[in-house]
């Protein structure tokens, strides 16, 4: 991939160095990239941001590129990974160019994925109660009987609106001909959210100028619309119900993420520890006043780990009798217990009939074309094609136990070969997509990475889906992994309304 | 508020007190070496004594020399009370409860750990000593005063204001114990230098200046005492850092067990009578002293931190 050339021989020996970024120089390929269409050519929306950049030397954006890594540092932005059993923090890597999408192709997206996760909730109401589309044959059952998500526990429980999974991020993804597809559903504790703030908030520090040129969405009122969408959860009728953010602690990845929605929506940040299940099976927090009841809990915590009384039992993060008081109404849970029956890999390739099933529409936005390795024939295709495809297990997420074909060694594509055939139920194929590029600051150059992006969509009693989401980019030449615990990085996401420009 | 928050903020006011005292103690020995002749300096091992951890040094960094010191209180990570050690426990605090502190505090602590961290395995040469170390002073102080600035003075700030004050109260005796017992041993009744070193302890505690606006008299055994542990006036003084620890306590609910605690204490302070107490007297007073102040750290945890199931 070629990359916009400076156009001063030297730039950084220069006393006064003048060369500014030459987009003819910036070649996309064969890829669709979000700002440039062709060498030179910027999208509509995004014309502001080319023609500013065009003004700028790489030298000046290198400097606000370290601005903004000092003020990441400072904030102390970061997120933890796991690596050889020890937890490491990193600083949050966000590239300063931001991914722009147009207006009017937003709101399209922002219907798909409210009716997507409309869907999705029905599908789990159902799958906990009456079993309808599994009688009915649409989905077939023997894949929910042997979906570890399905926790036989939460059969016959009715969540407040029948509504299970309240926060959703759903990974988008677009293709060289520019369709943008439903990569994933994630219904269980999505992170990235927080990321997403700071990213604007970072962007506004070290590129105001930027603001003024263009009308962009705002992304600030997320923690009060999560906010809201946790007290329309409380059983009790107060005015002010006590509504907690229940992390694992310090040592999660997502703990960051945590701490900072507690602290934007004044919620306790709460561990397992802090809360008790009284004998009235009431939730209660331990407090310098004695014992305080709890209404809602937005819980970070995986269902595992949520209460050893029911799951697992040697769970020290979780709170005893939490499930209980859960089922008997008396606290609200964001998310359920057991959402997570339709996040699976497998029932990701039913959702397009899910839709159709509940709702009577067709998808707004496409599944990309999935291959179940549990049925026989898809399963010969996607080993004859392994080169191309990208396998994932069935229940995994953050990018672990993927395998990526046209990435792969011979040795790998074998091993997955070989996985796939002892325990087919467990995977699931996708033609590898040609990912979308955009813009990246790489070095002293400008060149294309590829990219995806996580809207997040709240479900209470109302829908709310936040403008744009957070955007991932593979900072590796050519990788299409853009996982931050496995090397990717971030963009400041702009939904841009250029009609009125 | 949750007792576990508490407890952190409870501990992040003395873990950020004691960095900012660490490095006052650096600083003062610092300017007394510019100051005094050689025959009368303290040795440099007499800030081992002040922070209680002569064993700690002999284990991990051998020969007590300036340079050893200096780095084992500045940047050893092994050493508990070092100034990088309670600024990283005081950020690791701070961490897990910044969901309830202002954002622009956790900035600042953060980055003024990072920029002791970055210096932590280096030597701080006497050029440098000054500035780094004001700027951990300045730092600090920045911190409390954006506390009381931008927080609301709520539980949590009374629990910060209650570690703050609990931390200092210990240091001061810390330091009076260390300066009367090691550090006027050396000098003579009829030194001259006598008044430079008394002159020396109450600028460890930036009481110099206070002392001379409130307490009109020259600076001696019986004033500098008298003033470092009764003044209600000056805030490093051991009956003022008591006095806010009760009118803290006062503010948090079921407060009066821990506060009988910290009642009495004030009584029997404001009852000593000083200029009696000469030598190993006074070294006795100071060690019962800092005993006390043992039980009111417990009283706090019994009283707040602690949770026996009620349900």
């Amino acid at each position: 991939m070629a990359q916009p050339k400076i156009t001063s021989p030297k730039p950084y020996t220069r006393a006064r160095p003048r060369a500014t970024i030459d987009w003819t120089n910036y070649v996309p390929g064969e890829f669709y990239d979000e700002i440039i269409s062709s060498p030179g050519r910027a999208r509509p929306a995004t014309r502001s941001l080319a023609a500013f950049m065009r003004k700028q030397t790489i030298k000046h954006l290198i400097s606000r590129q370290q601005a903004a890594d000092l003020a990441i540092q400072e904030m102390g932005i970061t997120f933890t990974v796991y690596s050889e059993g020890q937890n490491i923090d990193r600083s949050w890597p966000m590239d300063i160019i931001p991914r722009i999408i147009p207006l009017k192709e937003w709101q399209v997206l922002e219907r798909g994925l409210i009716q997507r996760l409309t869907a999705l909730n029905l599908f789990i109401d159902d799958i906990y109660n009456k079993q309808k589309i599994l009688k009915d044959g649409v989905v077939p059952r023997e894949i929910i009987d042997s979906s570890p998500e399905f926790l036989k526990q939460c059969v016959g429980a009715k969540p407040r609106y029948g509504v299970w999974s309240h926060v959703c991020g759903s990974d988008l993804v677009r293709d060289a001909d520019g369709t943008v597809y439903v990569l994933e559903d994630n219904l269980r504790v999505p992170s990235g959210v927080s990321y997403m703030l700071e990213n604007r908030a970072i962007s506004k520090r070290v590129l105001p100028q930027l603001f003024e040129r263009n009308s962009i969405l705002p992304v600030a009122d997320y923690p009060s619309q999560l906010f809201d969408m946790l007290t329309s959860l409380s059983p009790r009728r107060v005015a002010h119900p006590e509504i907690v953010v229940m992390t694992p602690g310090i040592f999660n990845s997502a703990y960051f993420e945590h701490a900072y929605l507690a602290q934007r929506m004044g919620a306790e940040l709460v561990e397992g520890a802090d809360l008790v299940v009284g004998s009235d099976d009431k939730v209660y927090m331990k407090t310098i006043r004695g014992l305080s009841q709890v209404d809602v809990i937005y819980r970070r915590i995986n269902d595992d780990y949520l209460d050893p009384e029911v799951f697992r039992p040697d769970s020290a993060l979780g709170t005893p009798g939490l499930f209980r008081a859960w089922r008997k109404g008396n606290v609200g849970l964001a998310n359920a217990p057991g959402a997570g029956v339709a996040d699976d890999k497998v029932i990701y390739t039913f959702v397009p009939a899910i839709i159709k099933y509940y709702l009577g529409e067709d998808p707004i936005i496409p599944n990309v074309p999935s291959f179940l390795c549990v049925d026989p024939r898809q399963r010969q295709h996607v080993l004859e094609n392994l080169a191309t495809m990208v396998v994932k297990p069935a229940n995994e997420s953050g990018g672990y136990g993927m395998l990526i074909g046209p990435a792969a060694t011979r040795k790998e594509l074998a091993l997955f070969a070989d996985l796939i055939k002892k325990n087919p139920r467990n995977y699931m194929a996708q033609p590898a997509l040609k990912l979308s590029t955009a813009p990246t600051l790489c070095g002293n150059n400008i060149e294309p990475r590829h990219l995806d992006l996580r809207p997040f969509i709240l479900q209470g009693k109302k829908h709310y889906v936040t403008p744009g989401g957070l955007t991932r980019v593979a900072l590796r030449k050519g990788s299409l992994v853009v996982n931050s615990s496995q090397g990717g990085g971030s963009k400041d996401t702009w939904i841009v309304d250029s009609e009125g420009s | 508020m949750l007792s576990r928050v508490a407890e952190r903020v409870y501990w992040l006011g003395r873990l950020m007190e004691r960095t900012e005292n660490t490095a006052r103690l650096l600083l003062v020995r610092h300017n007394a070496v510019l100051d005094l002749p050689k025959e009368v300096q303290p040795g440099w091992d007499l800030l081992l004594q002040v922070l209680g951890a002569e064993e700690t040094f002999a284990r991990l960094s051998g020969a007590a020399t300036e340079k050893n010191i200096i780095s084992f209180v500045f940047g050893e990570r092994e050493n508990p009370s070092s100034i990088i050690s309670s600024l990283a426990g005081a950020r690791e605090n701070m961490r897990t409860t910044r969901e309830i502190l202002p954002s622009e505090t956790w900035e600042r602590v953060n980055s003024l750990y990072l920029s002791v961290a970055r210096r932590s395995n280096k030597d701080l040469p006497r050029s440098m000593r000054h500035s780094v170390l004001n700027n951990i002073v300045q730092s600090c102080q920045q911190v409390t005063g954006m506390l009381a600035g931008s927080m609301n003075q709520d539980a949590a700030y009374q629990f910060i204001r209650l570690g703050r004050n609990l931390e200092r109260a210990d240091m001061s005796t810390r330091i009076i114990d260390a300066a009367a017992a090691g550090l006027m041993g050396n000098v003579d009744e009829t030194s001259p230098f006598r008044n430079v070193l008394w002159i020396s302890v109450l600028q460890s505690l930036s009481a110099y200046q206070m002392y001379r606006l409130n307490v009109r008299r020259s600076v001696d055994r019986e004033g500098v005492l008298a003033f470092l542990f009764q003044s209600t006036v000056f805030p490093r003084a051991v009956a003022h850092s008591l006095q806010q620890i009760e009118d803290s306590m006062k503010l948090l609910p079921e407060h009066k067990k821990a506060s009988d605690v910290v009642v009495n204490l004030r009584r029997q302070l404001r009852e000593t009578d000083f200029s009696t107490l000469a030598g190993p007297d006074l070294h006795l007073y100071i060690d019962a002293l800092q005993l006390q102040f043992i039980s009111v750290h417990s009283a706090i945890g019994v009283s707040w931190f602690a949770h026996e199931s009620q349900q």
